[in-house]
């Protein structure tokens, strides 16, 4: 380091840098979490700084360019929609949604999953006709006699005191899992529920976020898809928005039902 | 760059720029649009900082709420729309990652310049192609170990302590490189 110094009045590594460099600094990410924080308290207090920031980020915006734009998931979307509270789809709208092949498929998934509820006998009341599943995007839903959906495991996943929470419906030869809530109350410390399968003597496995007051299907990974059998558990717990950070549930379980062949 | 494909481009600025404000004013129908043509964009800076799919798209979950609640704040005066939302989800994606154990990081030297080609990648958000090909120039000035540190934190979303373990060199020296290199390019992109 010293051999440098005599070059230069001063060192930059060796002394606090100015606000500009800082923003600099922020902009290029080199800070460590602490500092960061730190750093987007004082753009938040000091317009100022604010500005400094913006100016890099300017300068350094040709630099973005550079990264090439990647497809995005399908199921980011209604991850998006279900995190700001909406339901998971928009179903005003032209397209797949209002093809009659589909409501016709989505109702009957709808009416299995009512039949099946009062089949249970614990339902309150009647869960609200299902919205398109977020993930049936290209192929237009088998059209199943009633009959056959109730045939599909169903499982509840109840509240402490017994009440119903969700309803799962599995399809377990797709890998898809149906959930239908029993509409409730947000968390009224924000927290999002998120669905876990649990295999028997096996640790959690996230299936992601679900929705408190409309039916969405869940894709379960390939490699998760053994495990949609008897005995294993499904569960939810409340977790922050965008879900447990680590893929460990860290919230409590709320609702939760071990899984039966019917 | 020819004059229709820089007319495409600002026409495409102007078009993010009114969607922002459409959605700073509750249009879920503007939301939904902003999402369709700007998320690949978005997915790309994600996936360039995380290191697997799975945490970029949660990433990008979080990206596009926080947009959903500031597109106020957007400055068409002060900033460019694309740039203004790249840099939302390089910020978020550098705050997950230094939230994320330091083992589970990338960890390649990239002291070659591995994504050093931008004739490699179509420039199609390019913000003008001056202002491209001026910070190219002006990288270009700055001396390799300085040009390659900054790429590298930049692309690689590095902290200082990252970039000195990866270069071998004492943290006060990396810190020495990039602060001048920044001073550099500040003053080189002035002129």
């Amino acid at each position: 380091m010293n051999s440098h110094a005599p070059d230069f009045d001063h060192d930059p590594g060796q002394e606090p840098p100015d606000a500009d460099v800082l923003a600099g600094e922020y902009v290029l990410g080199v800070h460590d979490a602490a500092q960061r924080r730190r750093l987007q308290a004082r753009i938040d207090a000091e317009p100022e700084f604010s500005q400094r920031v913006q100016a890099w980020e300017m300068r350094f915006a040709a630099l973005i360019d550079e990264i090439a734009p990647s497809p995005v998931p399908p199921q980011l979307w209604p991850r998006v929609r279900t995190q700001l509270g909406w339901s998971p789809v928009e179903g005003a709208r032209g397209g797949i949604w209002q093809s009659v092949s589909f409501w016709r498929g989505a109702t009957a998934l709808a009416v299995a999953a009512a039949v099946a509820a009062i089949f249970i006998g614990r339902l309150p009341r009647a869960p609200e006709p299902a919205p398109p599943p977020p993930r049936v995007v290209v192929q237009p839903p088998p059209v199943a006699p009633v009959e056959t959906e109730i045939a599909k495991p169903v499982t509840t996943l109840a509240h402490d005191d017994g009440s119903p929470g969700w309803l799962a419906s599995l399809d377990a030869a797709n890998g898809r899992v149906t959930m239908v809530p029993v509409p409730a109350r947000a968390d009224a410390q924000g927290r999002v529920p998120e669905l876990w399968l649990i295999p028997e003597g096996g640790a959690p496995r996230s299936l992601g976020l679900v929705s408190i007051d409309k039916a969405h299907s869940v894709t379960v990974p390939q490699a998760l898809r053994a495990a949609l059998k008897a005995g294993s558990t499904l569960a939810i717990t409340l977790e922050p928005p965008g879900g447990a950070p680590k893929g460990i549930p860290t919230g409590p379980i709320i609702a939760k039902g071990s899984l039966q062949t019917i | 760059m020819s004059g229709s494909e820089q007319a495409q481009r600002s026409e495409h600025r102007a078009e993010i720029a009114h969607l922002l404000a459409e959605v700073a004013s509750g249009s879920r129908d503007a939301f939904e649009r902003l999402y369709q043509r700007t998320s690949s964009k978005l997915f790309g800076v994600c996936l360039r900082l995380m290191p697997d799919r799975a945490e970029a798209e949660d990433v990008l979950q979080e990206v596009y709420v926080g947009i959903w609640h500031k597109a106020g704040q957007f400055d068409p005066a002060r900033a460019s729309p694309i740039t203004w939302l790249a840099m939302i989800a390089r910020n978020k994606a550098i705050d997950r990652l230094r939230a994320m154990p330091a083992a589970s990081t990338q960890a390649p030297v990239e002291m070659a310049e591995r994504a050093a080609d931008p004739s490699a990648s179509p420039l199609h958000d390019a913000e003008a192609s001056n202002d491209s090909a001026r910070l190219h120039w002006c990288m270009e000035q700055l001396d390799d170990r300085r040009r390659s540190l900054i790429r590298t934190a930049f692309f690689d979303g590095a902290t200082y302590e990252e970039l000195a373990a990866r270069v071998g060199s004492p943290l006060g020296t990396v810190k020495s490189w990039i602060r001048r290199g920044l001073l550099q390019l500040r003053a080189c992109l002035e002129t």
